[in-house]
């Protein structure tokens, strides 16, 4: 049964991996070419559309492997999305369980002075790993070709001088308040949406 | 004490609001999950008032620290912490829908989406409006930290680490925690020598700790 199979892979992968979507990759990959549900070009296609879509990346991805691998199966359209169903539900379910025990035990142990310690030191780490995603996430818009485990010229040759304009045209907005409250996130992206259909669309604006 | 906290929680906040919530935060979150730490911010603690930018932190901790996708995560954490099991069921459903329906809309016609001029430019946009709510989701969530230069060198440390090597992000939370343990030690330790020369100065810090702990627990109410 390949559904049985999709859903004992995904499971692994929610199980083992720790720090996010993207630390997923690897093993997603390894599985994907392993079991030849797909080759590791048609899953790099991919991982661009799973970046731009709405969605936290990783359950893009789980989603459009579950849809291709079902597809195979024989069962058409159905089997689709029943693959995608059920690799999205095998990679929440081990997050959802150990989440549930994790935090009622939390509850129970919180205010003990090791706790709060070990707390203070992942708290600090926590917001170092934020802030290591704000430049990675900053030099990909504005330097795509730059790669920090890598070095090199090269990662400067490409400046996106116009979304750097975005960024700091955006960034007083967030900040701003109307009626007491600041403009809802949702409505910025939205914005730059527009923004980015008139700039690069409408008046072809290359990068 | 948790147990009213838990009542009250349960009569502001109905499942139907916290799938609604979960179902935006999942439409408009794109690429991983810090930009949704801002949605969330702004939905969670400055709107609804259901939680404080210091539960979200602690959240976060949690959500970092075990295995999973941060988004999903960080949304079982809420639901949890709002209804119980079914909350957080329910608030995974919703974080996780919009991905499902939109991918399989689009696996009809997959490589015509890719090729579109418009939606690429409208991403291009969206991607530079991303940066910023990862920027705004890194203040808020310093703001939370203890000020002080343990805290700061641990921030810069991990920083340095997650930027540059490939080290695996599980080891870098555990070193921390590690860190965190051995200073709240360290702390004993010197309070305890100063305690045996100065014997007055150990009734001054005592209430000082009681008060962080009323002061942690009025915030839980909240």
């Amino acid at each position: 049964m390949i559904y049985l199979v999709l859903f004992w892979e995904y499971f692994k992968v929610g199980l083992f991996t720790i720090g996010g979507g993207y630390a997923m990759l690897p093993l997603v990959t390894q599985i994907v070419t392993r079991r030849n549900w797909m080759t590791e070009q048609q899953l790099i296609d991919f991982i661009g559309i799973a970046e731009s879509t709405p969605g936290p990346f990783a359950i893009n991805l789980a989603t459009f492997v579950g849809n291709t691998v079902g597809s195979a199966s024989g069962l058409g359209v159905f089997g689709g999305i029943l693959g995608s169903l059920v690799a999205t539900i095998a990679v929440v379910l081990p997050s959802l369980i150990i989440i549930i025990v994790v935090t009622a035990l939390f509850n129970k142990i919180r205010y003990n002075k090791y706790v709060q310690g070990a707390l203070k030191g992942v708290k600090s780490v926590v917001v170092g790993l934020i802030l290591s995603a704000v430049i990675t996430v900053a030099c990909k818009v504005v330097l795509p070709k730059l790669d920090f485990t890598n070095l090199s010229d090269e990662g400067f040759s490409q400046f996106n001088w116009i979304s750097l304009i975005i960024i700091l045209t955006f960034f007083p907005l967030s900040k701003i308040k109307v009626k007491g409250k600041k403009i809802h996130p949702i409505c910025l992206i939205l914005l730059s949406a527009v923004v980015g259909i008139v700039v690069f669309g409408v008046c072809n604006v290359q990068q | 004490m948790t147990k009213t906290t838990t009542t009250e929680r349960a009569e502001k906040v109905s499942l139907w609001q916290l799938f609604w919530t979960f179902f935006k935060t999942g439409l408009f979150t794109f690429g991983g999950g810090y930009a949704m730490i801002s949605i969330l911010e702004e939905e969670l603690v400055n709107r609804k008032k259901w939680i404080t930018s210091r539960d979200m932190l602690e959240m976060l901790v949690i959500a970092e620290s075990t295995p999973g996708v941060i988004a999903v995560n960080t949304a079982t954490s809420v639901g949890y912490r709002a209804r119980g099991v079914l909350g957080a069921v329910i608030a995974t459903i919703g974080v996780v829908l919009p991905s499902f329906l939109i991918i399989t809309a689009l696996s009809f016609f997959i490589n015509a989406f890719a090729e579109n001029t418009w939606y690429k430019a409208a991403f291009t946009g969206v991607q530079a409006c991303v940066t910023i709510l990862v920027v705004n989701a890194f203040f808020k969530m310093a703001k939370q930290l203890e000020r002080g230069w343990f805290s700061a060198l641990l921030v810069c440390a991990s920083l340095d680490v997650a930027l540059f090597t490939d080290f695996n992000v599980i080891f870098i939370i555990l070193i921390g925690g590690a860190l965190g343990v051995l200073y709240t030690l360290l702390c004993d330790v010197v309070a305890k020598r100063k305690a045996r020369k100065l014997p007055l100065q150990q009734n001054e810090c005592l209430p000082e700790q009681d008060n962080e702990r009323n002061d942690s627990d009025g915030g839980e109410v909240k």
